[in-house]
């Protein structure tokens, strides 16, 4: 198999189920029994295949992993409880108090909280730069750094770094890059083709099914060799490349409790097997609205890579595949205006996610950027006049026509 | 053949056998997502379809699924 719908659809053809099902089979338990007393205890120093508790591993969420690893053509996937789950749990690996992760200056709200809030008083550290001026971001990196982390495309400002220079740079420092993929997924961007070590992804957004259920994965490429960061090393001598997923899934994910529900692991399944259809139609609707919301004189100024216009346009070109995204900026008059749009709409609904099948709108500055003062939303160049689209799978024209009629 | 798998002596019923073949014998539907030392050294998950098990040869599997302490 090599095109990603039939991967998608077909996995990795299973052929234990003993009733033949088509669907992924929910076992909805959270433990597994042994025969003996030896096999228990193989399972448990992780020398026999089987499964013993579903906050470590269960076979549903197992089957969505798999799925994942291989659209991805990763070496390994762990599914988490989120998003969010997904970076703290990465994040927790492979850094310690005294160490450094390096990011961008423009993160999701949440990301910037995690590090702001959560991890700083914990003893990291953390460097914000621009991830577009590659001697910033070398400047930045020292020997306490242990990641350098970013979004593919970032949120809400849509701005796309040039993934090879990022890697390349942190390559020659022996720091593995993390990305952040949630707008893109393995469909636009295919991470472990530009050398990024470990790609995040809240499963929430496309993969669920459009918003189906809360979830997440952590994905290794199996690019960067993991002796070179010491906290994972002892896991990388026992058990090679798959030393992070280990360490994550027998000691971090296994302790934080940050395990997917099988349920929700059915439904990501499920999801997958047409995220190449929904991202085609939600794409192509983002361009279509970007492009009409550009022309229209009462917006002062649209962000989206895909347009031509964009800065981040050709850069977006060159390492994006199938699209630019569902996610989409544009900027008002005021606040006050943004309010009023987004009061008046009918069809958009004002809601906080992206890629759910229904084209959801936010203004950011008030809602997921609400807690930070005004000169670090200033920072992250989150206007009071911005407005975020996440596009969905309706027909465009009603989309615009919601967007437009009241302008 | 007569070799070591995990620390235990295992009589094998063939007299050739790759990683990949050893795997397969044991079930495992996703031979990459193994970790496989043999005699001490990690292999290649790519060369385990040629890579040969000779007798006496010490191999040990680390799976990367299950294991860990439930309550």
């Amino acid at each position: 198999m090599k095109g990603f719908s039939t991967k998608a659809i077909h996995g990795s053809i299973r052929k234990h189920d003993p009733h033949g099902t088509l669907r992924p089979a929910v076992y909805d338990s959270v433990a597994f029994e042994f025969q003996t007393a030896l096999e228990m205890q193989q399972a448990f120093e992780g020398r026999r295949l089987a499964h013993s508790y579903s906050r470590i591993s269960n076979p549903t969420v197992e089957e969505f992993e798999d799925r994942v690893r291989i659209l991805a053509e990763a070496k390994g996937a762990i599914a988490v409880a989120s998003g969010m789950a997904a970076i703290a749990n990465v994040i927790l690996a492979i850094a310690e108090a005294g160490t450094k992760v390096v990011t961008s200056k423009f993160l999701f709200g949440n990301t910037y909280s995690l590090f702001e809030q959560t991890l700083k008083p914990w003893g990291l550290q953390v460097s914000y730069v621009d991830m577009t001026n590659p001697a910033e971001l070398e400047a930045a990196i020292d020997d306490k750094t242990r990641a350098v982390f970013l979004e593919t495309i970032t949120n809400p400002q849509l701005q796309v770094a040039d993934m090879r220079t990022v890697t390349r740079i942190a390559q020659a420092k022996d720091v593995p890059v993390v990305v952040d993929g949630t707008v893109t997924t393995p469909y636009l961007f295919k991470s472990k083709e530009f050398g990024v070590a470990v790609e995040v992804i809240s499963s929430t957004k496309g993969i669920s099914g459009g918003a189906t259920s809360v979830g997440g994965v952590v994905i290794d490429n199996g690019v960067f060799d993991w002796n070179k960061n010491p906290k994972v090393r002892p896991w990388a001598e026992k058990c090679g490349p798959m030393g992070l997923l280990v360490f994550l899934r027998r000691e971090v994910y296994r302790n934080l409790g940050a395990c997917l529900s099988p349920q929700n692991a059915y439904l990501h399944t499920l999801g997958l097997e047409t995220l190449d259809l929904r991202l085609q139609k939600s794409c192509a609707n983002a361009l279509h609205i970007a492009r009409s919301l550009e022309n229209s004189p009462k917006i002062k100024r649209v962000h989206y890579p895909g347009l031509e216009s964009s800065p981040h346009h050709k850069t977006a070109r060159s390492q994006f595949t199938n699209g630019y995204g569902s996610l989409l900026g544009f900027c008002l008059e005021s606040r006050e205006a943004c309010f009023d749009l987004m009061n008046k709409c009918k069809v958009v609904r004002r809601a906080t996610n992206i890629h759910d099948n229904k084209t959801l709108i936010i203004h950011p500055a008030s809602t997921i950027f609400c807690e930070y003062s005004a000169e670090e939303k200033a920072k992250m160049e989150v206007g009071e006049n911005l407005l975020r689209l996440s596009v969905g799978i309706e027909d465009a024209e009603d989309i615009l026509g919601d967007l437009t009629a009241p302008i | 053949m007569k070799i070591k798998i995990n620390g235990e002596f295992q009589t094998i019923d063939r007299t050739s056998l790759t990683v990949a073949g050893l795997l397969t014998l044991n079930n495992v539907e996703h031979p990459e997502t193994v970790s496989v030392q043999l005699n001490g050294k990690f292999v290649d998950s790519k060369l385990y379809p040629t890579t040969n098990i000779q007798e006496n040869d010490e191999i040990d599997f680390l799976y990367f699924l299950g294991g860990g302490r439930g309550r």
